[in-house]
């Protein structure tokens, strides 16, 4: 049975038409499925159908390891959305609910491989000489949610020196617990700097800068 | 877990004539006239008991209805009339916006919306202190979203303050994960449909506490405790997560993020057509403070800058800011 309907069809093929680049969806599951990998494997296998500029490749995490690895993809159920090249934007987590809404931005975002981020933004990513992980947790019934997500995947395409995923709290809940996930959004910064709540493009990068000169003391 | 999937606005959305922020008297008015004129027009708004006319258990001075209203009728009547003229009403709370951009831009939490012209009328029902341990405790028990956040929740004990239909929605909600809720209404009544009252108050696992509000959240790393006030007596309540719904009195303007100048009490400033210091955004209603806080005054200055948006889009003749008021 198909999970999208026929008029989410008719819609995302309608966007997918308009990718100005080709689109990669590299899906990791594993033999034995995790409670959403094979919902996740259908789904970016039913987004692909919808527009030549798309193509799903499905790997095994363990028989596959060379290409996680490669990847950086540590659990299931990962998307990664590589347009051009890799951005460093990831899924963690079924993009269900509002989150398919950010799933379908960033494959707008890798297709053009460029964004629409304030000078200054683009200035502090363009100076990063040290990696930037972003972890945005969420939930797929939260509408506030994709606007951090999107916001991360942008920075990612942006800047080489930035990875960023959407972790569903709910699918992960070790690192839910890890990061002291209790609301959605949560955007967790190198593991030093956290933002609470969907913010606006210059509070995230003041805290972006923040976990930069929390580095740089450590050092 | 929801596996169904929602789509957003494209990364190209439709371009409407009129974007108006707040379907009340003021906004929804405003949507009567710019449909009429001709021109799409789209009005984002919360919720019908979201503003002040959902605290408006009867209007009898609205110039044309004799027989008292109810306030959440009144503007039913006036978006149903808009509707009639092809104004298009979709519910959202827009989180922010880009005034500057053309054409103009409001983004919901999953959506953006693409205006050549934008009305703001988000009203006064803006909150004013926050409680202690309130923004120290964000994110750590102290959340503004149930449908974001019940699920960390799970067999825990939870309140929810509030008394509109959107905290009786939210705390319905909680039901499904929390083990029990405790629903903190500040007033004796509420301002929610009597059905939606009577799913909440018949619930086995909400207790209702009316006329109670909040004087503490309490927690270390996380909520532990709210302390309570009401009826003449206090309270701890344990509780690991508040949800809070309440309401104050002060312009909504916090999604403007500063793009347009405020007075020292928050209101935004306006022309004698109504726009506002940038050029094609007007604001109208309980935002302003020169406004007279009545259901006919917000509609008619509505109407004052709908005709003022139809000259702005179609030439500027006649148009003559003044930034004496």
């Amino acid at each position: 049975m198909p999970l999208l309907d026929a008029e989410v069809k008719e819609e995302v093929a309608r966007r997918l038409g308009t990718l100005t680049g080709p689109v990669r969806l590299v899906m990791f599951t594993q033999e034995i499925e995790c409670e959403y990998c094979s919902e996740t494997r259908q789904l970016v296998q039913e987004v692909a159908d919808l527009s030549a500029h798309v193509t799903a490749t499905v790997y095994d995490l363990v028989a596959d390891s060379a290409r996680a690895d490669e990847l950086g993809v540590d659990k299931i159920p990962a998307i990664a959305v590589i347009g051009e090249r890799d951005y460093g934007i990831r899924f963690y987590g079924i993009p269900s609910g509002y989150e398919f809404t950010s799933l379908l931005a960033a494959m707008e975002t890798a297709a053009a491989g460029e964004v629409d981020l304030a000078q200054a933004t683009l200035e502090t990513l363009s100076r990063l000489s040290t990696p930037v992980h972003m972890q945005v947790f969420v939930t797929p019934t939260c509408p506030y949610c994709p606007q951090a997500v999107v916001l991360a995947h942008k920075m990612a395409v942006a800047s080489p020196m930035v990875q960023s995923d959407m972790i569903s709290a709910q699918e992960f809940p070790h690192l839910a617990m890890k990061y002291q996930v209790m609301g959605v959004p949560r955007t967790v910064i190198n593991e030093v700097t956290h933002i609470e709540g969907a913010a606006d493009e210059p509070v995230v990068l003041e805290k972006l800068r923040e976990a930069l000169r929390a580095r740089r003391e450590e050092q | 877990m929801s596996t169904d999937f929602v789509i957003g606005e494209s990364s190209e959305p439709q371009t409407y004539d009129v974007v108006v922020i707040g379907g009340g008297p003021a906004g929804a008015s405003a949507a009567i006239y710019t449909a009429r004129a001709d021109l799409t027009t789209l009005v984002i708004d919360k919720g019908l008991t979201a503003g002040a006319m959902g605290m408006a258990s009867k209007i009898a001075n609205y110039p044309g209805l004799p027989e008292p209203i109810a306030g959440t009728d009144l503007v039913r009547r006036i978006r149903d009339q808009a509707r009639s003229f092809g104004a298009s009403f979709v519910d959202g709370k827009v989180l922010r916006v880009d005034l500057k951009a053309e054409p103009k831009r409001a983004w919901t939490g999953s959506a953006e919306y693409r205006g050549r012209a934008m009305i703001i009328a988000t009203g006064a029902m803006g909150r004013t202190n926050r409680f202690a341990g309130e923004d120290r405790l964000l994110g750590r028990g102290v959340s503004y979203c149930a449908t974001c956040d019940a699920a960390f929740f799970r067999d825990r004990t939870v309140a929810v303050a509030g008394n509109s239909d959107e905290a009786i929605d939210e705390a319905l909600t909680l039901t499904r994960f929390a083990s029990r809720v405790h629903f903190l209404n500040p007033r004796a009544d509420f301002l929610a449909p009597e059905g939606l009252v009577d799913e909440l108050r018949a619930h086995e696992k909400i207790t209702v506490h009316p006329s109670t509000r909040i004087k503490e959240i309490v927690g270390d790393t996380g909520v532990e405790a709210i302390h309570v006030v009401g009826r003449g007596r206090e309270e701890i309540i344990d509780v690991a997560g508040i949800f809070i719904y309440l309401q104050g009195n002060v312009p909504i303007t916090d999604y403007l993020d500063g793009q347009l100048p405020t007075s020292g009490e928050g209101c935004i400033v306006v022309d004698t057509t109504f726009q506002t210091e940038v050029e094609g955004v007007f604001a109208v209603g309980d935002v302003l403070c020169t406004h007279v806080k009545q259901a006919a005054i917000s509609a008619a200055e509505g109407v004052t800058a709908a005709i003022a948006v139809d000259r702005h889009l179609h030439g500027r003749e006649g148009l003559r800011p003044d930034w004496s008021r």
